[in-house]
């Protein structure tokens, strides 16, 4: 994003004081543009910068906050970290790498180091070629769940931790956290975005 | 909240001793106290006091540092109960440490075990159903096992007393397989839901799709708040609106006088005298000093849950029980079952998308059985039956992350409630089989040197046959009801998903093949009662605990009766 471009966007934030500092930080990140502004738990700087380029692609800002917003890569990052074993972190490790080479193969370069127009090409490609997860019941699949790949699982992962986020959570998508009731079908007007819980 | 007497210091000696205090142990507690029995409840792990020890019952996912997610040392800890998707930062302190509680899977079984005052009573799924004499008739009719000892009569006036106490929650329908419970109103069907039941209703007459029935309070009751809908109860609930031993039957039993609660009482076994021909108390390992302690008392209730209630006989070995306490019979252990789980269909529903709904029900719709419930819906494939549970929503995470999206648009979108879906999963009757069992394993032994649990069980070609069926009438249903995109699913869990064991004590007639007779007392040893699952007879396809607290009232009453008599 350019820095014109970047402060036009705050400009349709005015008002949301909440967001400032995150602009802030992304402002500074236009300036340097190489340069990661956080410190990863488990990810390399260029793996980060591989995962935060993909999530705010997936997830960019509207007149909504974006992923990076709310440090939706800094979560990834923690719960690469903090979650998964040795042989998982691996597995991201690989993943990654896996889909670099394939960037490489296919238009030359890195996914941090393509044009903008060959990393929506690329991210179609992944929409396209990556497994579907099944239904989900009583917090498990359906079935037997084949892999979905390291796109699909990226984008899930991102969703997650977008939706779990507080802003996200308690300002965007209609936080209730009591309902005291239950009404079992009302007009979907009556709350426009999904509940958050 | 009143305090608990925890101090079972100065007294060794009770009226009563009951092991575990869960579902079934509870119950035994409030009975026994009320009956005006000192009593004293042994209970594995720690105290979990109603409210004050519900530490995660009001945080949201950004209050924790992982948003739910469990650390690899943590995954270890819980490495059995995981498998089941409901283990989590908010939830992890009800579940057991498997790793300080090993078990054998001979085949795989995955045990949830609930280490704590009220045991899984702040687990379980609420779902409550009467059984019928189309279940207690079952073995006798088919001649699988042996026949139950009681029939739906004797047990009917003890889940209406329970009922009342608990409070259950759901719609009367009259259905003879499945008899209608003392009902607080039921809770409420969403738009999707009341339209796939008109549609089946209409396209498949002999099936019924109804709300949950549930122990969840849709009044207050005896001082407990109704439920409010957010759909945090494994968390423990803050109004006590769904029953458990701590919110519901514990502080009752406490309200007595009558009760010690001993936390941290591992049961090493029940001790029988030889010379007087019953059971005189309990030997107790205490978890945190490794320091046995005997406690005596006239009559004992093991409820430490199906397979550690089996345990605890096989491990109270005596000269007149040298194959374990009550197991003349040789069939301690045995006839273990579980529900199968995890098979059935979903789908997309069109035509809703302007609708929603207000509030997180903790409850799902409920299919009751329509088949082999007499002569006209008799099936050649399969004895027996099943039911199934289910539910309509709109869609979450996954969906949206499946979409072949991404961008402003996209993100837009998925702010959106997502598509409406709707699933049915069904749950079969498992037949008795003397194979699937349970045995005492002395090469492993647990963190405090005691052998431990092999576990050997599994679905056969019966159950296979109605999960099958279960398959296709599932995605026939939903089919023909209209859904979009109609998946079958069959995940073949092994034993222990459905969270439903049972068996392994019996109930019967006749002591040559039972453990236990119609009162639940042990041949043999008659002041001693087994009232959790392990005592249970067959399966049926029906959720079990509203009998186990039905049968422990029952029996409780029963043993106070012959106490008094001096029979026992």
């Amino acid at each position: 994003m350019n820095r014109r471009k970047a402060i036009q966007k705050t400009g349709l934030l005015a008002g949301t004081a909440v967001l400032m500092p995150s602009l802030l930080s992304l402002l500074q990140s236009c300036k340097t543009e190489s340069r990661l502004d956080w410190q990863p738990l488990f990810l390399t700087d260029d793996e980060a910068k591989t995962i935060s380029t993909l999530i705010d692609m997936i997830l960019p800002r509207t007149d909504t906050p974006g992923a990076l917003d709310v440090k939706v890569d800094l979560f990834i990052d923690k719960v690469f970290a903090k979650t998964y074993d040795e042989s998982g972190q691996q597995k991201v490790r690989t993943d990654i790498a896996e889909f670099n080479a394939d960037c490489k193969k296919n238009f030359g370069e890195l996914f941090i180091g393509l044009n903008e127009q060959d990393r929506l090409e690329v991210l179609k490609t992944a929409e396209a070629s990556s497994g579907k997860f099944n239904g989900g019941i009583w917090g498990t699949a359906a079935g037997k769940q084949e892999p979905v790949g390291f796109y699909r699982s990226l984008k899930s992962m991102a969703i997650w931790a977008y939706f779990s986020s507080e802003e996200i959570g308690e300002n965007v998508l209609n936080y209730d956290p009591i309902p005291m009731g239950y009404q079992g079908c009302i007009p979907v007007s009556d709350v426009g975005n999904r509940w958050s819980l | 909240m009143a305090n608990f007497n925890i101090d079972a210091k100065k007294e060794m000696t009770y009226d009563a001793i009951v092991i575990g205090s869960g579902i079934s142990g509870g119950w035994a507690a409030k009975e026994l106290c009320e009956k005006g029995l000192k009593t004293l409840v042994l209970e594995r792990g720690r105290i979990v006091e109603h409210v004050k020890d519900y530490p995660t019952m009001n945080i949201d996912p950004w209050d924790m540092e992982l948003r739910g997610g469990l650390t690899p040392e943590e995954k270890k800890t819980y490495k059995s109960s995981i498998r089941s998707g409901w283990v989590g930062t908010e939830t992890k302190h009800f579940f057991a440490d498997d790793a300080a509680n090993p078990y054998t899977e001979v085949k795989p079984f995955m045990w949830i075990r609930g280490h704590q005052m009220g045991g899984r009573s702040l687990l379980w799924g609420k779902q409550t159903y009467r059984w019928s004499d189309l279940d207690f008739e079952a073995n006798a009719k088919d001649g699988h096992g042996v026949d139950w000892p009681i029939r739906y009569k004797d047990i009917a006036p003890w889940y209406e007393y329970v009922e009342k106490f608990a409070g259950i929650s759901g719609e009367a329908l009259g259905l003879p397989q499945l008899p209608d419970s003392h009902f607080l109103p039921p809770m409420e069907l969403n738009c999707v839901e009341k339209h796939i039941k008109s549609k089946i209703e209409k396209d498949f007459p002999g099936r019924n799709m109804i709300i949950g029935r549930a122990a969840h309070l849709t009044e207050p009751l005896n001082g407990r708040g109704k439920c409010q809908y957010r759909n945090r109860c494994s968390r423990g609930c803050p109004y006590g609106a769904y029953f458990s031993s701590n919110a519901v039957t514990l502080p009752a039993a406490n309200a007595t006088g009558n009760l010690t609660i001993r936390p941290y009482s591992i049961v090493q076994s029940i001790i029988y005298d030889d010379a007087k021909g019953k059971a005189t108390g309990v030997r107790i390992i205490d978890a945190e000093t490794n320091e046995a302690i005997d406690y005596s008392a006239k009559i004992i209730f093991c409820n430490a849950s199906t397979l550690s209630s089996t345990q605890i006989l096989m491990n109270s070995t005596s000269n007149r029980f040298e194959n374990g306490l009550g197991n003349d019979s040789e069939e301690l252990g045995h006839n273990l079952m579980d529900h199968t789980y995890r098979v059935g269909a979903m789908g997309k529903v069109d035509g809703f998308d302007d609708k929603y709904y207000k509030g997180r029900r903790p409850n799902g719709i409920y299919i009751p059985r329509y088949v082999n419930i007499d002569e006209k819906t008799k099936t050649d494939k399969f004895l027996r039956g099943f039911g199934f549970q289910g539910g309509g929503g709109r869609a979450g995470i996954q969906v949206a992350a499946n979409i072949e999206s991404f961008g402003a648009n996209y993100k837009d979108n998925i702010l959106k409630p997502g598509p409406w879906e709707f699933f049915i999963t069904g749950f079969a009757e498992c037949l008795p089989y003397h194979d699937n069992k349970v045995t005492l394993n002395k090469n492993v032994l647990d963190k405090w040197g005691q052998p431990t649990l092999s576990i050997d069980g599994e679905f056969k070609d019966n159950e296979k046959a109605i999960n099958k069926q279960i398959q296709e009438d599932a995605i026939v249903m939903l089919e023909k009801s209209g859904l979009k995109d109609v998946v079958g699913f069959d995940n073949e869990h092994g034993f222990g998903y459905g969270v439903h064991e049972m068996g392994t004590a019996r109930m019967g007639r006749d002591p040559k093949t039972s453990v236990l007779n119609e009162f639940n007392q042990v041949h043999g040893a008659k002041n001693v009662f087994v009232t959790d699952g392990a005592c249970m007879t067959s399966s049926s396809c029906v959720n079990p605990s509203l009998t186990y607290m039905a049968i422990t009232a029952r029996a409780a009453n029963h043993a106070v009766s012959e106490l008094k008599k001096y029979n026992i």
